[in-house]
């Protein structure tokens, strides 16, 4: 799975985090009370301007201090009520349709079907609810103005504050139950769509060694199921196991025996998962053996992998920490997934050849314990014994970094080497490759002129099972952040904005959240092909991104452009909640646990960050705004 | 029941409505100095478009003023706090129609943080005055016009206000909703509450208001007691019943001897307001009887 911006556990998180919003709420209340003022001088004249504009100032922040809980609830049953006459339910009804036509068109026989339903589930709810939170929450105010029934409501002693709130919690009722509704619906549609069983016929079956008490082990096939048919084995005690195939197995039980052995076949086991990862801190090994933060670029544009030769010393390094012993007292699962990139075709049946090594950074010893065949993004999983008797070779080595000045310097150093530690014939996983925790594994591609691509979430330890239910509820939760913060942005442009425009506005908020990240990299440049107006260059004169812009007063008109609107598009990356970050549905499809730091805790108090000034500008817009013009 | 305690004041209080681009459109109000004090039925009159509602809207907070200031019990318009003490019913009574009356009546209780228990008791008494006790769990969508404006009614009394702003209070409604309309507004009066209406209706205004002004393209004409402002004082008015033919001739003399004008002598007619009222009680009182109006029936 691919984690572009791993976030940071919440304790170092935190206290950065809450400087830096305090520094931007505070730079935006002083800009906006400048605004205010201005604006209230150039209507009401210096002196009756300006007092006018404190005075707003002041009575908001008490309209938001001094919110009467009964008033919101009444406000936010309101909502539910209009909600419900508006026909919401038609959603949930309209998201059944679309799950009995899916079960038409998702491949219960692809490789991996659960990933397939488990997506398709996530993104149709999260399409679903988002826009249903935007038509909710974009129309409502502007209908009450239009209707003029918000006359009848704000000549009662109610705040603007109370208004917004109210409307926001209302349609964040209506949408939790929607989205709890449809997330039960789903919970049963994926594990009854992908649920299968299979038989197991006599015949199919051979002797797998000796009898006995009369009962003889078996061998063989399933029948096909769902695209797929396993190997099973049935020993004499009469218990069965099959090879797990398209990420499941079964387990079996002899039901008769005799000359014509019957079976049952249980439902599919290990296909909804909630992994628990441990990632370690991904360096490479460049062709000349020095560490370096980044591998080879085989002229990928997207920098997420690096890449290393293979038949090289070249090698991909995680390191690993906090290891403890009771952890991983049986061995060391270790999962992954490799990009394979090929300079020639080859056998491309086959996989290409990789080794796993596992090094004790303190001591340099330096173990391969597996000889592997990687296909392009095929899931590999390896267990490491605890007590390491079979491996390839094993070596005493240092890692080797240039310094800053240019000199270079080995960990350990080469005069504390103990060649003697690489000459025993088994090797204990923790007292020998563990140290203080610690703990490297080094993938290297063996074959010349092929390359394995990785980037630092591509291999991890398989630490334990959580609760897959938990899990899929999880990503439930992260559609309902972002449904929340929909209905925020909807309700708060619906405080001075049309229905139509706050529905495009709020689009456009969505829109350039999903895509936050790119923008705050096209903000620091760091985007192939320059900034906007370099790109128009380009895309007219079809010019490609990695060329040079030809030097002239028409490249520096542009260049300078975009820094003016690189500027822009930080602040625009900046104030837009990164609704990718809330949105979990990798997780659950590719059977990972969604930690509760940072993956829940962390989001959830960036969408309260997100909430709470945009909550506070609704507020201030109603304040302002005159309703019955 | 009049006191000096003013309750609403206007100071030039003016009101200029512009387009998006800032640019003047129309002006509203003009400077507008106004005192209205507790307990008496003040009455706005004028024109379509000679600032009525727009005089009462930003009374309410509803708009702001361009210049000049709004205070309503001495705190400025666009404070909530005053709302407290405020009933308002619209002129169309702008009302969620997915509600029915007693879930209006509740909602809007509950915006002015009222208990349960007392927003319960207020619910079934406004109901009941307003007669709506049959039609309570309908909801207002399929409300008469007549009915949703005793609804409407009844919201802008859910708080026992002391100031109450009427805006066209008898349109839509019949002539016995009218003249109920009428006889709450003056027992209002009589409770000791303060009543700013505006109303088309001139009939209207001449029954129940103590004081009126006349706005015409937003400016003040006239303000003063309706007594007193429609007092004719060089006509003098002789009602009798009872008199022949010789009788009137003779006092038409009289006046003539004492250098008047007779202007006209002959029966008065009633106003079809009363015509109405009378038949429709007649009817009551004796089912299936033609009622016979006009002259000779004694009222």
């Amino acid at each position: 799975m691919v984690i572009e911006n791993p976030l940071p556990h919440f304790a170092e998180w935190f206290p950065a985090a809450a400087v830096s919003w305090l520094l931007v709420a505070g730079v935006l209340t002083v800009a906006a009370l400048v605004l205010g003022c201005l604006v209230s001088v150039l209507r009401y004249g210096p002196g009756a301007g300006l007092g006018a504009a404190l005075a707003t100032a002041f009575s908001g922040v008490v309209d938001v201090v001094c919110m009467s809980p009964r008033r919101v609830a009444a406000l936010a049953w309101l909502a539910v009520k209009e909600s419900i006459r508006r026909r919401v339910i038609l959603v949930f009804g309209l998201f059944v349709v679309i799950l009995l036509f899916a079960g038409w068109f998702l491949d219960v026989g692809s490789s991996e079907p659960a990933k397939l339903y488990l997506s398709f589930v996530l993104t149709a709810t999260t399409y679903l609810v988002l826009l249903l939170a935007l038509f909710l929450s974009a129309f409502s105010l502007p209908a009450d103005v239009k209707s003029r029934t918000i006359q009848t409501v704000v000549t009662k002693p109610v705040r603007p504050s109370e208004i917004v709130l109210g409307r926001m919690v209302g349609f964040t009722i209506v949408g939790t139950v929607l989205l709890a509704l449809m997330s039960v619906v789903s919970y049963f549609f994926v594990t009854r769509g992908v649920g299968h069983t299979h038989e197991v016929l006599a015949e199919n079956l051979k002797p797998a060694g000796a009898a006995v008490n009369g009962r003889q082990p078996l061998s063989g096939t399933t029948e096909s199921s769902q695209g797929h048919r396993h190997k099973l084995y049935v020993d004499a005690s009469g218990k069965g196991v099959v090879e797990s195939e398209f990420g499941h197995w079964h387990e079996i039980e002899t039901t008769a025996w005799g000359d014509k052995p019957s079976f049952e076949v249980g439902g599919p086991e290990g296909m909804f998962q909630a992994r628990v990862p441990i990632y370690g801190k991904l360096r490479f090994r460049s062709r000349e053996g020095t560490d370096v933060d980044r591998g080879i670029n085989v002229g990928d544009e997207w920098f997420y992998r690096s890449f290393i030769q293979g038949g090289s010393v070249a090698a991909a390094i995680w390191t690993f920490s906090n290891l403890r012993e009771s952890q991983f007292s049986e061995g060391l699962p270790v999962e992954m997934n490799i990009e394979v990139f090929r300079t020639y075709k080859g056998n491309i049946e086959k996989g290409v050849l990789g080794s796993l090594s596992l090094r004790n950074p303190r001591t340099g010893l330096i173990v391969e314990v597996k000889v592997f065949e990687s296909k392009d993004f095929t899931p590999l999983f390896i267990m490491v014994p605890r007590k390491i008797t079979e491996f390839s070779s094993a070596d005493v080595i240092s890692s080797k970094r240039e310094t800053p000045d240019k000199g270079v310097e080995f960990s350990p150093p080469q005069n504390l080497l103990d060649r003697r530690l690489a000459e025993r014939k088994e090797f204990d996983l923790f007292n020998d490759l563990v140290a203080d925790g610690e703990l490297e594994i080094w993938i290297r591609c063996l074959e010349p002129s092929q390359y394995f691509g990785a980037g630092q979430p591509d291999l991890w330890l398989h630490a334990a099972d959580a609760s897959f239910e938990l899990n899929f509820f999880k990503g439930y939760f992260g559609i309902w952040l972002q449904m929340v913060l929909v209905i925020a942005f909807g309700v708060t442009f619906s405080t001075f904005l049309s229905g139509p425009v706050a529905m495009l506005a709020t689009v456009g908020a969505m829109i350039g959240g999903f895509f936050s990240d790119f923008l705050t990299r096209l903000s620091q440049h760091a985007v192939l092909g320059g900034g906007p107006f370099e790109a128009i260059i380009r895309l007219v004169r079809q010019e490609n991104l990695m060329t040079e812009l030809e030097p002239g007063l028409r490249t520096t008109a542009a260049q300078m452009a975009d820094r003016v609107a690189e500027a822009g598009l930080w602040v625009i990356a900046h104030i837009l909640p990164p609704f990718t970050e809330f949105n979990y549905a990798d997780w659950v499809a590719y059977g990972f646990d969604i930690t509760w730091d940072p993956w829940i805790v962390v989001p959830t108090l960036r969408a309260l960050a997100f909430l709470v000034p945009v909550f506070v500008a609704g507020c201030f817009f109603l304040k302002t705004r005159e309703v019955a013009q | 029941m009049q006191s000096s305690e003013v309750v609403i004041e206007t100071r030039s209080l003016s009101k200029v409505y512009r387009d998006f681009w800032g640019r003047q459109k129309v002006r509203a109000l003009k400077a507008l100095d106004l005192e209205i004090r507790r307990g008496e039925i003040f009455g706005l009159l004028g024109p379509n478009g000679s600032g009525k509602t727009t005089t009462v809207k930003l009374v309410l907070g509803l708009l702001f003023p361009t210049s000049g200031q709004a205070l309503v019990f001495g705190r400025d318009a666009t404070d909530v706090k005053k709302n407290e003490r405020i009933g308002y019913l619209p002129e169309e009574s702008y009302l969620y129609r997915f509600l029915n009356a007693e879930e209006t009546l509740d909602f809007y209780g509950r915006l002015f943080d009222m208990p349960a228990p007392l927003r319960r008791q207020r619910t079934a008494d406004l109901i009941e005055m307003v007669g709506l006790g049959w039609a309570k769990r309908r909801q207002l969508r399929e409300y008469s016009k007549g009915m949703t404006r005793r609804i409407g009614l009844a919201q802008a009394l859910i708080n026992d206000p002391e100031l109450i702003v009427l805006d066209e209070p008898t349109t839509g409604l019949d002539p016995i909703g009218c003249r109920e309309m009428k006889d709450l507004i003056l027992r209002l009066r009589d409770e000791g509450k303060t009543i700013l209406m505006c109303s088309h209706l001139l009939a209207d205004v001449q029954d129940v208001c103590d004081r009126i002004g006349i706005l015409y393209q937003g400016e003040l004409q006239e303000l003063g007691r309706v007594d007193s402002l429609l007092k004719v004082r060089d006509t003098t008015e002789i009602r009798a019943s009872g008199l022949s033919e010789a009788c009137q001739a003779e006092i038409r003399q009289v006046i003539e001897r004492h250098g008047g004008q007779v202007q006209s002598i002959g029966n008065p007619t009633t106003t079809l307001e009363e015509l109405f009222l009378h038949i429709i009680r007649e009817s009551e009182a004796h089912p299936g009887r033609r009622v016979r109006g006009g002259a000779g029936n004694g009222h």
